[in-house]
């Protein structure tokens, strides 16, 4: 174990969160992300993730320990809650030892956001900030797209909880970005 | 007072204003122009070129002559519309474009000079001679015509963006919109109702009709409480969609909180992209005037803004009120006013066999030849065959029939059509996904509208494989009359046509006799249509106009089209959040806190903030920060984030082949655990951007690109990958975020990382130059290292993931202590790689080839590589610059980037140009400011002496030819 | 704009970088005798078509694929979009 402290994204030691009435946003440092690439040739069914079925494209899966979106043909993002500090491309690399991996979680700034009465005031934050159709962005979907001029992937984790992921380099201006809009709709706002 | 009885203001509450200065009160639900009129205020302005004295000619945002300056200190915005501003305590608004009160300006002398400001004047007074155009005409023009002035103050209000998307987009919400809303909401569709007005019902709130014999207002009341209860529907007051866009993209603005005294913690507006499957177009119609002498005074309004200053707002301009009009819908203006109490003078109809339709005398045959009143109308001359009479009047509503809003159909490039029955352009070919529905579509009865509403919604909805039923539509009027052809009044005076740009008809007249007559040449010759209300009122009068001088029908002459935007759209409002620190995102680096902590001095590097450099107590210059930084990584080692340099993992087995075709230089033939420059080209044979690759495996590499170029070079790869080599296995993602590196440089470089490596042999042996290895650093911490040199010291990149950045920085600042290890800026960093002659940004200009680079040989001709082909130009290989280093003879001498270079007493031009300077730094090392350039025939003047001319500044510094490598030319140092 | 996604669906142009006439997936060989010439054309000669083009466009806010979108110039109508990497490996096969 190093001997070095690591910081957030965000820049302090301790993770950010911020309540703005039903919308709790908090940095989740602790997200270990790999990336999955297949083979030329190589099959999707190949690599054997416990548990978890490679999602099709726009697709979100995932349990408790492990989840995987969807990034771009024959391309996935693997989740590993709480997997940080640990070599998790490494691990990732032995389920998939055919595919290529390369480690992406501290490419990431990654911020949760839960709301505490249903969809409603997570879609009114989502409709402000990315021009995704929430029609068609249930639990389970995952897109990648444009906040701010920052390309971010917008992840439906529950009717209730969202993730936003962007580079770990711009994480003051999305968390600004997500911020200022749920600050104004806790205020009475539109 | 001029209020009257009904209405849809609350008159239980009083809302305090003033306008230019004096107090007035109104009630919510007012516009501050309904305001002003139930005061007794009929003078608004002033007009654009003739300072004339003008009112409020129509109740909407087609309004071209009331335009005020609302609020004031940084929130005062000019040009608003007083139509459109919902009244609010405290409003306050000042009338524009005068010199001295609005009752007295100074410059309406220039009313008297009017025959110099006719059509093209702007072309004709002011061309010569042409200096004065600046100095004198523009400076004056300018002061005298024009419309309100800005604040100069930064705008204290808050904008934000935001995305929608629906099946059906109902634009407009009259007779046509409610019944599109309401059929396709109760079908299930998803729905987005939006309207300009803060009221849902359009024309039916000017109106006096009745809907299944009750006022429209209960029947509009009914559905408004439905649509609260439709979770399928959004509807969206006080939102403006002012663009049609390719694909259904529809621009909206929402105002919202302008109607507020101040916006709070909201914003102000917000720019809606609404991305609509489907849409209907239910705009309206706007009415038009009919031009006569002097025609422009206060008081004188369209008939169907009177009607509904009377019937919405409960307002009107005079108690004595005339009509002039060439269609029935000007008998109800007097008819609802008559019904109000106001005393109707006459109503002036053209038409021989027009007739009253209520207790009002009517004037049949008849037109309007003049009128009276300084600052408000005060009488009109009304002539029968020849014979004139004066009736007094202190308004007069004019009705020339109605112009369906096409503009939102037409966005892109739908032309209107000429429809002789109905006396109007009706939308064109239209827009792909939209229906035009009601008066916009020249269904202007109540009944046509809601019908036509309903219908238009049920017909888009049935395209998108969804089945709506028509709903119980109310019983309403279905009356529509084309109006009887009169385009205006002939007569000696002035008549206006277009009254926010002071055209008249003599205008026109003298743009027909210039042949300046196609409509888009009669636009600009005249300024027809131009400004803030794009000719809402005027443009197709002015058509009629010419189509009467030329003896062309109005179909034969055209309309000129419309664009985006339907109405003003604020620029602040389109820029969003995008303001002040936030006008871009920032990046900040790994090690940002660290090097805060440090008082570090940061510089925008593209979207990055880097450290600059790290001024120390007693350093009063930065050369002083940047020259010991540099000294120290010379003699020491000397720390740098470089973490901005863009880093891709390519992986697959045939990573070395793809590597090979994108580089110019071979890349497969790299062993594992070893890294090698790469330079890049584009196809066109022009170097595109440099980095390293490291081979952390046979199937693995990492490659880096320059901080600049980061994107752009990622995209290329993938088009490489993608579009000209799909069959080769290779995987790629972007790594640049992921870990932090820090640049490790200077003689005891080996020495510090040895405290940090966790047993990692570093000797030159098992680690030697241009080495790379996975590793663990500071106790089990994994890492990647490798032995690279931009500052041609023994140097290595450490890298670790990003998390740890500030914590390793800080600690081998700790433990290099006794090393003298100094973090180093981004100036450092350049001088360091100037001193050794590494070419970058500058060097790697898009102009540059490989042989200037002093690279030529590594372009491989024995493989196909992206640019091979093309550096083989003839062109290419004639070019004789080359990379050199350039050092001023006496040394106190400027070295400046961007001098041309000349051969000593030789004339400078362009055809003895010699080459020019890339980069220039003050080296330290030397003790002069270096260069590096581009030099003709460089290779063979080392030594020779040269003329850096830098005209811009009279400068002209004499420059010894040298090695571009100041520093250790033979690379020693970095193979130690 | 909205470019009809093979993968995703209708996605905003916004989130798309241009880059034009779909032939440059039609890389001449550099090694064969003609390559010069070939290289000429490619780099320089476009059509600039009044009406329906193939081009390239890149999805850099979305999945990172590029398409080969079929647009008619004068209407900006969309007739269809392609991934790029299956328009160039079917032409191989060809």
């Amino acid at each position: 174990m190093t001997d070095l402290t690591p910081i957030c994204a965000l820049g302090a030691e301790a993770p950010q969160q911020a309540r703005f009435g039903a919308l709790h946003l908090a940095e989740n440092p602790g997200l270990g992300l790999a990336s999955l690439a297949l083979r030329r040739g190589q099959s999707a069914a190949e690599p054997a993730l416990p548990d978890l079925v490679l999602p099709g494209p726009g697709g979100w899966a995932g349990t408790a320990g492990l989840a995987a979106f969807w990034t771009g043909p024959d391309m996935w993002m693997i989740e590993g809650p709480g997997q940080a500090e640990a070599d998790f491309a490494a691990q990732v690399k032995a389920w998939a030892p055919g595919a290529s991996v390369t480690e992406q979680t501290d490419a990431w700034a990654v911020i949760e956001i839960a709301s505490s009465a249903g969809a409603a005031p997570l879609e009114a934050l989502l409709a402000r900030l990315v021009n995704i159709d929430l029609a068609g962005f249930g639990p389970g979907r995952a897109m990648r797209t444009g906040l701010e001029h920052l390309s971010v992937f917008v992840i439906r984790r529950a009717e209730d909880r969202v993730a936003v992921l962007a580079m770990r380099s711009a994480a003051e201006t999305v968390w600004h970005a997500l911020t200022t809009v749920a600050r104004r709709q806790e205020r009475g706002g539109p | 007072m001029t209020r009257l009885a009904g209405g849809l203001i609350d008159r239980s509450r009083v809302l305090n204003f003033t306008f230019n200065g004096r107090s007035y009160a109104g009630h919510p639900g007012d516009t501050l122009a309904s305001a002003l009129l139930a005061n007794g205020v009929r003078l608004m302005g002033r007009s654009f070129k003739y300072h004339r004295p003008r009112g409020v000619v129509a109740a909407g945002s087609e309004e071209p002559n009331a335009l005020v300056t609302l609020r004031d200190g940084a929130r005062a915005e000019p040009n608003t519309r007083a139509t459109g501003v919902e009244l609010f305590e405290g409003l306050t608004a000042r009338s524009q474009n005068h010199v001295g009160p609005l009752g007295f300006d100074m410059l309406a002398v220039n009313d008297l000079l009017s025959p110099f400001f006719a059509a093209g004047f702007y072309y004709k007074t002011f061309m010569w001679p042409r200096a004065f155009w600046e100095k004198l005409y523009e400076p004056a023009i300018r002061r005298a015509a024009g419309l309100g002035a800005l604040s100069m103050q930064a705008d204290p209000d808050a904008y934000e963006k935001g995305f929608l998307h629906c099946d059906l987009l109902v634009i407009g919400a009259g007779p046509a919109g409610l019944a599109a809303a309401l059929t396709a909401a109760r079908a299930g569709a998803r729905v987005i109702l939006a309207d300009e007005d803060f009221r849902l019902g359009g024309r039916l709130l000017a109106e006096s009709h009745l809907l299944n014999e009750a006022p429209a207002r209960q029947w509009v009341a009914g559905l408004e409480a439905e649509f609260a209860s439709l979770p399928n529907l959004r509807v969206m007051r006080r939102t403006t969609v002012w663009g049609a866009f390719d694909h259904g993209v529809y621009g909206a603005v929402e105002r919202v909180s302008d109607h507020l005294p101040t916006p709070g913690e909201a914003p102000r507006q917000t720019l809606w992209r609404i991305t609509a499957k489907r849409a209907v177009l239910a705009a309206g119609a706007t009415e038009r005037h009919i031009p006569f002498a002097m025609n422009d005074r206060p008081g004188i309004m369209l008939a169907g803004a009177l009607r509904a200053y009377a019937n919405r707002w409960a307002a009107c301009p005079a108690k004595r009120v005339a009509i002039f009009t060439n269609n029935d819908d000007g008998h109800r203006t007097a008819l609802d006013l008559a019904a109000k109490g106001v005393e109707i003078a006459g109503v002036i109809d053209p038409r021989p066999d027009a007739k009253p339709l209520g207790p009002y005398p009517v004037y049949a045959g008849s037109v309007v030849t003049d009128t009276r009143g300084r600052l408000g109308l005060s009488a009109i001359a009304v002539t029968r065959e020849g014979q004139t009479q004066w009736l007094d009047a202190g308004a007069l509503g004019v009705s020339g029939g109605w112009n369906p809003n096409v503009h939102l159909a037409s966005h892109q490039r739908g032309r209107p059509v000429w429809d002789d029955a109905q006396q109007a352009f009706l939308p064109g070919a239209g827009i792909p996904g939209q229906i035009v529905a009601g008066a916009a579509a020249g269904k202007g009865s109540t009944h046509a509208a809601l019908h036509s509403g309903a219908e238009a919604a049920r017909a888009a909805l049935q395209d998108l494989g969804l089945t709506a039923h028509l709903p119980d539509l109310p019983r309403a009027e279905d009356g529509a009359a084309p109006p009887h052809p009169i385009w205006h009044v002939p007569g000696k005076k002035r008549a206006w046509v277009d009254f926010q740009n002071d055209v008249t008809v003599k205008d026109i007249k003298l743009a027909h006799q210039e042949n300046l007559r196609p409509v888009e040449h009669l636009k600009r010759w005249t300024t027809l249509g131009m400004a803030t209300d794009q000719g809402k009122t005027a443009n197709v009068t002015a058509i009629a106009v010419m189509a009467e001088l030329t003896g062309q029908s109005i179909a034969q002459t055209g309309t000129t089209i419309y664009r985006p935007p339907y109405t003003p759209v604020s620029l602040a409002v389109l820029g969003g959040g995008d303001t002040g620190a936030h006008f871009r995102p920032r990046r900040l680096t790994p090690s940002h806190s660290w090097a805060k902590a440090q008082g570090a001095v940061f510089v925008e590097v593209g979207p990055w903030l880097r450290a600059q450099y790290f001024p120390r107590p007693g350093e009063t210059h930065w050369r002083q920060a940047v020259d010991r930084e540099v000294l120290a990584t010379r003699a020491g080692v000397g720390l740098c984030d470089v973490t901005t340099l863009g880093k891709v993992d390519v992986q697959g087995a045939d990573a070395g082949i793809f590597l090979d075709r994108l580089y110019a230089n071979a890349m497969a033939s790299l062993k594992v655990g070893m890294v090698r420059y790469g330079l890049m080209l584009r196809e066109d044979g022009h170097a595109y951007d440099d980095g390293t690759c490291a081979r952390l495996a046979e199937d693995h590499y990492i490659v880096t690109t320059t901080t600049a170029q980061a994107g752009p070079v990622y995209r290329h790869m993938e088009f490489a990958r993608q579009c000209l080599w799909p069959e080769l296995d290779v995987q790629l993602i972007s790594t640049t975020d992921a870990w932090a590196q820090v640049s490790v440089a200077g003689p005891h470089a080996r020495k510090l990382l040895e405290r940090v490596v966790d047993g990692f042999d570093l000797s030159n042996a098992a680690f030697p130059f241009m080495g790379c290895a996975a590793l663990t650093v500071c106790g089990g911490l994994r890492a990647r290292l490798f032995r690279i040199s931009f500052s041609g010291e023994l140097a290595y990149e450490l890298a670790v993931p990003a998390r740890y950045g500030a914590a390793l920085m800080a600690r081998l600042v700790e433990v290099g202590k006794d090393l003298g290890a100094t973090p180093y800026g981004t100036e450092a960093l350049g001088v360091l790689r100037i001193e050794k002659g590494h070419a970058a940004g500058n060097e790697l200009n898009g102009q540059t080839t490989a042989q200037m680079l002093g690279m030529g040989r590594m372009v491989s001709a024995k493989k196909d590589a992206i640019g091979t082909v093309m550096t083989r130009r003839e062109g290419l290989m004639a070019e004789t610059r080359v990379l050199v280093g350039l050092q001023p003879v006496d040394a106190a001498q400027p070295v400046t980037a961007g001098a041309h270079l000349f051969t000593e007493g030789a004339a400078q031009g362009t055809a003895t140009d010699q080459g020019w300077i890339s980069s220039a730094c003050y080296s330290p090392h030397l003790g002069s400011m270096i260069g590096l350039g581009f030099l003709a025939d460089g290779a063979a003047r080392m030594g020779e002496v040269i003329l850096a001319a830098n005209p811009l500044q009279r400068q002209e510094v004499r420059l010894r030819v040298t090695s571009p490598h100041f520093i250790d030319p033979e690379g020693g140092r970095l193979r130690d | 704009m909205l470019i009809p996604h093979p993968l995703l669906g209708l996605r905003d142009a916004q989130e798309f970088t241009y880059l034009g006439d779909a032939r440059l997936l039609d890389r001449p060989d550099g090694l064969a005798p003609d390559a010069a010439e070939a290289f000429a054309d490619y780099v320089y000669l476009r059509d600039n078509p009044a009406g329906l083009h193939r081009e390239l466009w890149f999805h850099e806010q979305g999945d990172r694929s590029w398409l080969v979108v079929t647009r008619d110039t004068v209407t900006h109508e969309i007739l269809g979009a392609e991934l790029a990497r299956d328009v160039a490996l079917a032409r191989r096969s060809k």
